[in-house]
């Protein structure tokens, strides 16, 4: 019975060391970087964006296919949905309901998004806090200068205040990304003038869009106003099809034309010359025939 | 910062023109509207009767007359046709920020990557030049320079290769002859060839369009296409999203705007702050790949060789003024 | 009393004019004599002759498969020299071909009595190189299934659609022109009863003589013919291979953009199908035993033709050079550098021994001797060769952006078995169709040598 218990104590004792050449047998897990952001774009409407990616090489590759969860509340959460991540690690999802956007004690709303992890991808999670804000943007000549007149407020109890001190950036939207045109501070009244530049192209119409936001701000997140209007110059491009020149589809005129003379007066001559052996054909039969009928 | 209103149509757009290129068998647009309703290819020919199950692009599944079905060879026309308009009201240009390059090669291997090309071609090619014994050693990646007189146009016999209206040359690796005239005329050296075959493995079903130049084919010629498959997109050439340096900046300079993924800058004062210039302006040929010269570089130029190849290093032997 | 001398005679020659259909042996027809035995019988040597090129001709086959099967990888052609042997012998075979043009061509429109014996020897080489010529871009084209777009779908502004259309044109202005020396040629064979042929080389000759009888009024068309078509080759052969100049001379590489450049290879044309044209005088004269047709004097003229064409090319090179040397942009200068570092012996070669010892031999009646005219024709074409060689492949080598590469194949060109072989196959095809050309037609215009007779006894 001794021996008994003595080789069941060894063998018990030797399992931790089992488990631990197991675990070290294990791969290590991909720690993945999961990121949550507000967003509220210019139509009021607030979408939260989580993206997953991780760290390989020094680059950063999307996770795809993941199941990410989104909640709502700071201490309390509540589930508000699931998604799929796409192909490029990233998924969005679109605040509708009063009982999404509950706001706390402070007025902010808590939101975070958490990613289980599984076998070879461990769990990450975000939280992020957001107080709702309305940003105005007012697109006016005055003096023939182009102007831009930002304006921040937020609902303190019930009441708007304005939004100082914090940054606004202004863009144009181009084919691959925005342009940034200033970066302004809103003062105490929660208003921030600039210039818009006069020179700068806008579609063939003279069309472009300017974009006020708040980019990545720790309190209010990502809030953008944009307006489309007529403050750039007309760009109109367009090579005409009936172009001509070397390396276009139609050649120089003066090309066609001397190719078209100089083959024409060659091979004219070239006919002459089987004219010329025909001719001498029809003489020598004819030739053959008076010589016969002699 | 990221877009998260996407243009509905472009993305429409860009969808169908990648449904057509994966669906071997090949769906024209008009057999899709065929399937909404308006249906006037499908009045006009008589029904075989026989079905076909496909995906359409917003991912349901639609049964398709075999008759409505236009052959492989009639939708690389299309796409060869698409390939030849280019993009409307576009002009492209690409800046290159000699101060910041430093041979990490990622552009090189990024391209090589989704042109499947074969390793010894290099349509973004990097070289060290130095033009005289004062003057700077310096990193040069060199792209096509995709010029707006270019002599390989002007040259080709056949018209394989063609400069289309929003400035970009491509290559139809379905009409080139091999007669690498294209090459002679090139003064920067910007063309390879094939000289064998390449033997790379292309997807299942892919259709050729010279947006992508996908697979390179024996016998003609490649380069550099500034990724216009992506464009379409609206998304930037894999060079420059590789680069970990921001080393190059694409834009269309209508807007008068270059990015490099990272940094957005107004292309003319860019230009101007930083004194750019073209390679060989003198040549005439006048390129759409302008260089910022290599001016206050944060490391020194040697640290390119550092991490390179052993194989790639013995490249670079003979540095100096020629 | 001298006028019904002149009569009598014309009343008789009047009678010659007109043929029968059975013509016999005539002492005036020496001539006849003595070409037609080639056309009747084949010597041993000569078929050992022909295996010995078929077999050359062979070898370039097989490496042409190999490049067909394996790709261009097979050449030495690689990136930067994309251009070998391939359009250097193009552009030197298609050079061979101004040698009819030339002599042909202006000596016919001048009435130079001497170029009779040696007219139908130039017109041949014209012929047959042009035919040759355009294989060797074929070899270069990386897709031979897809040459037919060179018509379908030609672009005009490419200088090499201004070549399709010149060498074509020019191949069917030089075969009509060499056609038209033929007809009165084959027209006395048909008719020379004594003539010891197969029956279908009679009947060749029948029906390629279109029934010519020599009558003035055909006389006439076909002298018109003749002078128009040579007047037009003469055109031709200078259009033709200024375009092909052009092909170099119209991009920006170093070395290559140069404005003499349809000129000086026009030149250089002429000085290389001249040199041919001495060295397969000089053959034929040995094989065929034509002492009596092809004599020094000819050879003394051919030569001084030569010298005074190597003297022309001399001074465009050296003015192309020149040019190039003393105001020299960097490119040009690193080009002349690489010229005369690793191109160095080749470059005196060409430019120096290749020009200057022709010019010595034939400028001095000391050294004017048969053997010694055609060694100097021998070196003149070798010379010509290179010179095209360090034309095409330098430029090449030096291009604006260095080429930086761990490769020795993607830096200097050196070509490959099969790039050699397919080049002595060319020599080898050119040898083939001269020898059969000579079974079936005679090898001195037999027509024109008569004319001199003709003239001289109405003189």
């Amino acid at each position: 019975m001794k021996k008994l218990s003595i080789f069941a104590i060894l063998i018990l004792s030797l399992l931790p060391v089992f488990s631990i050449r197991l675990f070290s047998q294990e791969v290590t897990k991909i720690s993945p970087y999961i990121q949550l952001q507000y967003f509220k774009n210019t139509d009021d409407q607030r979408i939260l964006q989580t993206s997953l990616t991780y760290s390989k090489n020094r680059m950063e590759l999307p996770l795809s296919g993941m199941e990410i969860s989104f909640y709502s509340g700071g201490d309390q959460k509540r589930l508000i949905t699931t998604g799929v991540t796409d192909n490029k690690g990233v998924v969005r999802l679109e605040l509708k309901s009063d009982i999404e956007l509950k706001s706390d004690k402070d007025g902010m709303w808590g939101f975070s998004s958490e990613y289980k992890g599984n076998d070879t991808i461990d769990a990450g999670k975000s939280e992020i806090t957001i107080k709702d804000v309305r940003l105005e943007m007012a697109l006016t000549v005055i003096d023939t200068i182009k102007t831009i007149t930002v304006k921040a407020f937020t609902k303190v109890n019930g009441t708007e205040k304005p939004v100082s001190g914090e940054a606004v950036k202004i863009y144009v939207p181009r084919m691959f990304s925005l342009l940034p045109i200033s970066e302004l501070t809103l003062d105490e009244s929660g208003t921030a003038i600039t210039e818009f530049p006069s020179d700068l192209p806008g579609n063939k119409d003279g069309n472009l869009t300017i974009i006020a936001k708040f980019e990545e701000n720790p309190t209010f997140g990502n809030v953008e106003k944009r307006e489309t209007l007529k403050w750039g110059l007309t760009t109109d491009y367009s090579v005409p099809s009936t172009h001509r020149a070397l390396w276009t589809k139609t050649a120089p005129r003066w090309m066609i034309y001397t190719l078209s003379v100089l083959l024409a007066g060659v091979w004219g001559h070239y006919l002459f010359a089987i004219i010329s052996l025909i001719r001498i054909r029809i003489e020598a039969k004819r030739k053959a025939r008076e010589e016969y009928k002699i | 910062m990221k877009e998260i209103v996407k243009n509905e149509s472009e993305s429409d757009r860009s969808s169908r023109r990648n449904f057509l290129k994966k669906v071997g068998i090949g769906v024209g647009a008009v057999s899709i509207a065929g399937i909404a309703g308006s249906s006037v290819l499908a009045a006009s020919k008589a029904k075989s009767g026989e079905k076909i199950k496909l995906l359409s692009p917003d991912g349901t599944l639609v049964e398709v007359d075999k008759d409505d079905i236009k052959p492989a060879s009639e939708i690389v026309a299309d796409l060869k046709e698409e390939a030849r308009a280019g993009l409307p009201n576009r002009k492209f240009s690409m800046v290159i920020d000699l101060a910041r390059c430093k041979n990490a090669r990622k552009c090189v291997e990024a391209c090589q990557e989704g042109h499947l090309l074969p390793k010894d071609h290099e349509w973004m090619k990097l070289y060290l030049l130095q033009d005289d014994i004062h003057t700077a050693k310096y990193w040069f990646p060199r792209p096509c320079f995709h010029c707006d007189k270019p002599m390989c146009v002007s040259v080709c016999p056949v018209g394989a290769t063609y400069k289309r209206p929003d400035g970009i040359v491509l290559i139809d690796n379905q009409r080139c002859i091999g007669c690498k005239f294209c090459m002679t005329g090139c003064p920067f050296s910007a063309r390879v060839f094939n000289w064998k075959d390449p033997e790379v493995k292309v997807p299942e079903g892919h259709v050729y369009d010279p947006e992508t130049n996908i697979p390179a084919t024996e016998g003609t010629v490649g380069k550099c296409i500034f990724c216009a498959d992506k464009l379409r997109k609206n998304e930037l050439p894999r060079c420059v999203t590789a680069c970990p340096m921001g080393v190059i900046y694409f834009g269309d300079i209508l807007e008068d705007t270059v990015t490099n993924g990272n940094e957005t800058e107004r292309f003319s004062k860019l230009m101007v702050d930083r004194a750019g210039y073209r390679y060989r302006e003198e040549l005439g040929t006048l390129p759409s790949v302008y260089y910022l010269p290599p001016t206050q570089r944060m490391f020194p130029v040697e640290s390119g060789l550092e991490d390179t190849d052993e194989s790639i290093k013995g490249r670079y032997k003979n540095v100096g003024p020629r | 009393m001298n006028q019904l001398r002149v009569g009598i005679k014309m009343s008789v020659h009047d009678n010659k004019f007109i043929w029968n259909q059975k013509k016999t042996m005539d002492a005036d027809n020496k001539l006849l004599k003595d070409l037609t035995p080639e056309l009747e019988k084949t010597s041993l040597t000569w078929y050992i002759t022909f295996s010995i090129f078929f077999a050359v001709f062979a070898v370039g086959v097989y490496g042409l498969i190999q490049q067909i099967d394996k790709g261009h990888i097979v050449t030495g052609m690689r990136d930067n020299v994309v251009w070998g042997f391939y359009i250097v012998n193009f552009i030197f075979f298609m050079g061979l071909s101004y040698s009819g043009a030339l002599i042909s061509g202006v000596l016919h429109l001048f009435h130079t009595g001497w170029r009779k014996p040696v007219i139908r020897i130039a017109e041949l080489i014209t012929v047959i190189s042009l035919i040759i010529g355009p294989f060797f871009i074929f070899f270069c084209i990386g897709r031979l299934d897809r040459l037919y777009f060179l018509f379908i779908h030609a672009r005009i502004q490419s200088p090499i659609t201004w070549d399709v259309i010149a060498i074509i044109t020019d191949l069917v202005g030089c075969f009509t022109y060499l056609y038209l020396s033929f007809i009165e040629d084959f027209a006395i064979l048909r008719d020379y009863a004594d003539l010891n042929v197969p029956p279908w080389k009679k009947k060749l000759y029948k029906a390629l003589s279109l029934g010519f009888t020599g009558t003035p009024k055909e006389k006439k068309i076909l002298k018109n013919a003749r002078i128009i078509m040579a007047a037009m080759i003469i055109a031709i052969a200078i259009i033709v291979y200024s375009v092909l100049a052009w092909i170099f001379g119209v991009t920006l590489q170093p070395g290559w953009h140069s404005t003499i450049f349809g000129p000086y290879f026009v030149i250089a044309a002429v000085f290389s199908g001249t040199g041919l044209l001495i060295i397969l005088m000089w053959i034929f004269r040995k094989i065929y035993h034509l002492e009596e047709y092809i004599t020094k004097r000819h050879f003394v003229n051919v030569g001084v033709l030569l010298t005074v064409i190597a003297a022309f090319y001399g001074y465009f090179t050296f003015s192309d050079y020149l040019t190039k040397w003393y105001g020299s942009i960097k490119m040009d200068s690193i080009l002349i550098d690489k010229l005369f570092t690793d191109y160095y012996s080749l470059f005196i070669f060409a430019n120096y021994i290749g020009i200057l010892l022709p010019c010595i031999i034939i400028a001095f009646p000391r050294f004017r001797t048969i053997p010694n005219i055609t060694i100097a024709a021998i070196i003149a074409i070798s010379a010509l060769w290179v010179n095209r060689y360090i034309i095409v492949i330098p430029t090449l080598e030096t291009p604006f952006l260095p080429i930086q590469d761990t490769r020795p194949a993607w830096i200097t060109y050196s070509p490959t078995w099969v790039e050699w072989s397919l080049t002595l196959a060319g020599v080898a095809v050119f040898a083939m169709l001269f020898m059969l050309v000579s079974k079936i037609a005679p090898i001195i215009s037999i027509s024109e040598m008569q004319e001199k007779d003709e003239n001289e006894i109405m003189k």
